[in-house]
């Protein structure tokens, strides 16, 4: 075994003639916390798309504790415990935020009450055990992206996806949802997050990977790889080089 | 080899009729997104436009396309604004409310009516061509020639105009389409009235052909959601060839089949076709999904 | 709150939650069975009070018929959004599998239910996994399309059918036969059937299946993020939905005692109706169908037993009418209405 939680091996997607995630290979083990980042249009959320089995692969494989999971469709990968979150929140807006919880709680628990217990665990743990019981449809936008990461934890996931999960909140939100995130991965959740915002990135303190025209350019350190050229080029253009 | 140039031209004329029909619901799912299933129903009411004109006014039915086509128009335009338009972010409740409309119409129609069949005669019905074997009654070819024109026009308009480029804009975007200062709500509401309006043409030419009766919407409504599933929902040139070929289909299935059975074999093109290519054959992939995405 | 399952949690996990707020209260199944007795008991009240009026009781078997068909296309069309105009066809299937074991075979009607259902079960799951695949407008054309065929095959196939003429089953009165000369036994076979729908459709609902509907319904890709296999849990719902439905097409055809494709496959009459009563009392909700059904089917045999005569099809004339405003000014139906209005009551007070 490699102890690998998640490989990505030389994955490659193309849409016509554009190649959106061109030849992408890194690991994670198990309590990680990755950020992926780079320029509009890089790829990003195409590959998480390829990792959660939105699109298949044009090429590349994806493995997921030892398997092979890239012939997988979405809900089975989900199965085998991979929770995501979308750039755009998926809220069930006619249910309560208990019940939206519920549908990713009853993955593993055919039971109502104990699917209904579960999810007001996962609720207490992003902070929305207060407003359980009221209709999704009514939550803030912070709130919605919480939710959606208790739908996430509900599924009992082992690796978690957060796809921009900052985007559009405050400042003070935003503070709240990194603590958040630094929590679930200080209790051991492999964590990997898409982000647009550097000081996000700076505040985790773990490995960056870039992304640029679907090709991986830098993995490493925050600090490491934010002083990269290549990566200042690829964000700022070539004159700043 | 005749009974075969037979069949042929019956489902060229049939095909003509089906595009008629489809052009006008075609128009309004490409623009507006909407399925209309009353579509069908306006035909109808076009139908017995033609027979009102005829029986007030005295107009041969071909005159009355002055008068009928109008007031579906008009009909067109109120039905969008004030059904359709409040359920813009409302996909099921537009199948709902369309599908209300269309047993409204047709029961409406059947209570005034108290269920009479009419028919409708111009002196140009009366006037049959013949080519050898061949017998070709004047108003089918005159459908024909409209389906043509139609869409030739259609296309026309849709690349060649600044309002057919605003309805285009709108039709692939509708928020930039907004932003580049076109009133979206306006533009929905003509081409629901235009889509009538079609319907409503359609109608008349067919007045002289059919018998009318309040259920014959019926007909076309299942004949022309083939068409334009085949042809490509919101395809102008879909819509005009996917016509011809279920009229073919339709008139081989009845001479070699069973004339009974041609629903049945519709439903079959149908599915087939929604199953290998959603898109239909001339249509943009995914327009299928297009129609439930919300879009504001 | 169940111990046993919080420690079964990733060990890191477990205990993260701080303090665990109370949580609201879940609808179970063991509540709506409570409801759904008290239903039974008042519509057993109903029935005695009225046993000897034939009218009334017609009225009432026909309600109570279209309420549970209501419901069961309810669970795959309102809890799983997917709006089928074709359950006239499973419909069918039951009353004519039905109408055919009792013409040829002189089976008893109470046994042919079961294929009848099965029959209907594998029907739904055999057109809907290819019309699946098509969303919104697109599948309820498909399902509409569906209708029109089987409408065609009843009538082309005679042998099966008998084809226009239709099916007349003989009068051979007697429980086996559920053939009755009152019309009591009628309406209490349908309050039966309405309550095993309502059961069924609470099963689903307050369990597993039925959070997992209304998660393909509200959003596809948020359900199969969830571990949501998205076209089995529509094709569960659909045979959950068909099966239902068969029956009532079983009992409706020896109501009548009599099948034609008119009578079982029109689609304004019998497909659509099952939708449009649905969406006047609230599409998704579970008693929303029942609510339905007992204000249009009365309205709709008075106004055809009052105007029917004189002014044809004045009966969906209205109904048409209905459909639109309902869709444009009450989307949530009575129940919906209700339930608005009974939670600004509660925020008013509190």
């Amino acid at each position: 075994m490699s102890g690998f939680v998640l490989s990505v091996e030389n994955l490659t997607r193309r849409f016509g003639g554009l190649v959106a995630v061109n030849d992408v290979s890194f690991n994670l083990r198990k309590g990680d916390l990755l950020s992926i980042i780079g320029p509009n249009g890089a790829g990003k959320t195409t590959m998480f798309n390829l990792v959660t089995g939105q699109y298949p692969p044009s090429a590349g494989r994806v493995i997921f504790n030892g398997a092979d999971i890239s012939g997988l469709r979405p809900h089975a990968r989900a199965k085998l415990g991979l929770g995501r979150t979308f750039q755009i929140s998926k809220t069930l807006t006619t249910l309560t935020t208990l019940e939206n919880a519920m549908v990713g709680a009853f993955l593993k628990r055919n039971n109502l009450s104990e699917a209904a217990d579960y999810a007001m665990h996962v609720l207490d743990m992003v902070g929305l055990g207060a407003r359980a019981g009221i209709k999704a449809g009514t939550l803030t936008l912070s709130e919605r992206r919480r939710l959606e990461i208790a739908r996430a934890l509900a599924l009992d996931c082992s690796v978690l996806l957060l796809d921009e999960v900052m985007a559009g909140l405050n400042q003070k939100e935003v503070e709240s949802v990194i603590d958040l995130v630094r929590k679930l991965n200080g209790e051991g959740l492999t964590i990997m997050v898409i982000e647009h915002n550097l000081k996000v990135v700076r505040a985790f303190q773990s490995r960056v990977i870039v992304l640029d025209f679907g090709r991986l350019i830098a993995d490493g350190s925050p600090d490491h790889v934010l002083s990269d050229p290549h990566v200042v080029e690829a964000y700022l253009g070539r004159q700043h080089a | 080899m005749a009974a075969f140039l037979n069949i042929v031209i019956v489902g060229l004329l049939l095909g003509g009729i089906y595009g008629l029909v489809s052009m006008g619901l075609n128009l309004i799912f490409g623009v507006v997104r909407i399925v209309n299933f009353a579509q069908g129903e306006l035909v109808m009411l076009g139908m017995y436009g033609a027979y009102l004109s005829w029986f007030l006014l005295g107009l041969d039915p071909y005159v009355s396309a002055l008068v009928v086509v109008p007031c579906l128009f008009v009909l067109g335009v109120i039905i969008q604004r004030f059904v359709l338009q409040p359920l813009q972010n409302e996909p099921f409740m537009q199948i709902f409310a369309t599908f209300g409309l269309l047993i409204l119409f047709q029961n409406a129609v059947l209570a005034i009516t108290r269920g009479t069949g009419y028919s409708v005669h111009s002196e140009l019905s009366r006037i049959v061509i013949s080519v050898g074997d061949i017998n070709v009654n004047l108003s089918r070819l005159i459908v024909l020639a409209t389906v043509i024109v139609v869409a030739i026009g259609a296309n026309w308009f849709l690349h060649s105009t600044m309002y057919g480029k605003a309805v285009r804009a709108v039709t692939q975007d509708r928020r930039s389409a907004r932003l580049m200062g076109i009133n979206v709500e306006l533009a929905f509401m003509l081409t629901f009235g235009v889509g009538a309006a079609l319907a409503g043409l359609a109608g008349v030419l067919l007045a002289p052909i059919y018998t009318l009766s309040p259920q014959i919407g019926g007909n076309f409504i299942l004949a022309a959601f083939a068409v334009v599933v085949l042809g490509g929902l919101g395809s102008v040139w879909g819509a005009f060839f996917g016509g011809f070929i279920i009229g073919l289909i339709e008139a081989f299935a009845g001479y070699y089949l069973s004339p009974e059975l041609k629903h049945a074999i519709w439903f079959l093109v149908f599915i087939a076709v929604l199953i290998v290519r959603p898109g239909g054959l001339f249509g943009i992939a995914g327009a299928e999904e297009v129609g439930l995405r919300e879009q504001d | 709150m169940n111990k046993t399952d919080i420690q079964a949690m990733p060990a890191g996990l477990a205990g993260a939650g701080a303090g665990g707020t109370a949580r609201p209260k879940v609808t179970t199944f063991a509540t709506e069975l409570g409801r759904i007795a008290a239903i039974g008991l008042f519509f057993a009240v109903c029935l005695f009070l009225f046993r000897s009026d034939p009218f009334i009781l017609n009225m009432m078997a026909y309600t109570f018929l279209f309420a549970a068909l209501s419901t069961s296309w309810n669970i795959i069309g309102g809890f799983g959004g997917q709006f089928s105009l074709g359950h006239g066809v499973f419909f069918a299937i039951g009353a004519y599998t039905t109408a055919n074991l009792y013409f040829h075979w002189q089976v008893s009607p109470w046994l042919s239910l079961i294929p009848g259902m099965i029959l209907a079960s594998i029907v739904a799951v055999a057109v809907s996994w290819p019309t699946f695949r098509l969303k919104g407008p697109f599948f309820a054309i498909a399902t509409l399309a569906l209708n029109e065929v089987a409408f065609v095959l009843a009538t082309y196939f005679d042998s099966v059918t008998g084809g226009p003429r239709g099916m007349l089953l003989p009068f051979k009165a007697g429980l086996v036969n559920m053939v009755f000369t009152s019309r009591l036994p009628y309406a209490i076979i349908m309050v039966g059937f309405l309550l095993i729908s309502l059961v069924v459709a609470a099963y689903v609902l307050r369990g597993r299946l039925g959070y997992y509907l209304q998660a393909v319904h509200l959003d596809e890709d948020a359900a199969r993020a969830a571990g949501i296999d998205v076209l089995k849990v529509k094709l569960t719902g659909m045979a959950i939905s068909a099966a239902l439905t068969g029956i009532g097409g079983a009992l409706f055809a020896m109501y009548l005692r009599f099948v034609d494709p008119p009578t079982v496959l029109n689609i304004q009459d019998i497909g659509v109706k099952f939708l449009l009563i649905a969406l006047i009392g609230g599409v998704g909700t579970l008693y929303g169908p029942l609510l339905g059904a007992l204000l249009i089917i009365p309205l709709e045999s008075y106004l055809r037993a009052t105007l029917g005569g004189t002014i044809p099809g004045i009966n969906l004339l209205i109904l048409g009418g209905l459909l639109v405003l309902f869709a444009l000014f009450m989307r949530r139906g009575i129940f919906g209405a209700l339930q608005g209005a009974w939670e600004r009551y509660r925020g008013a007070r509190s």
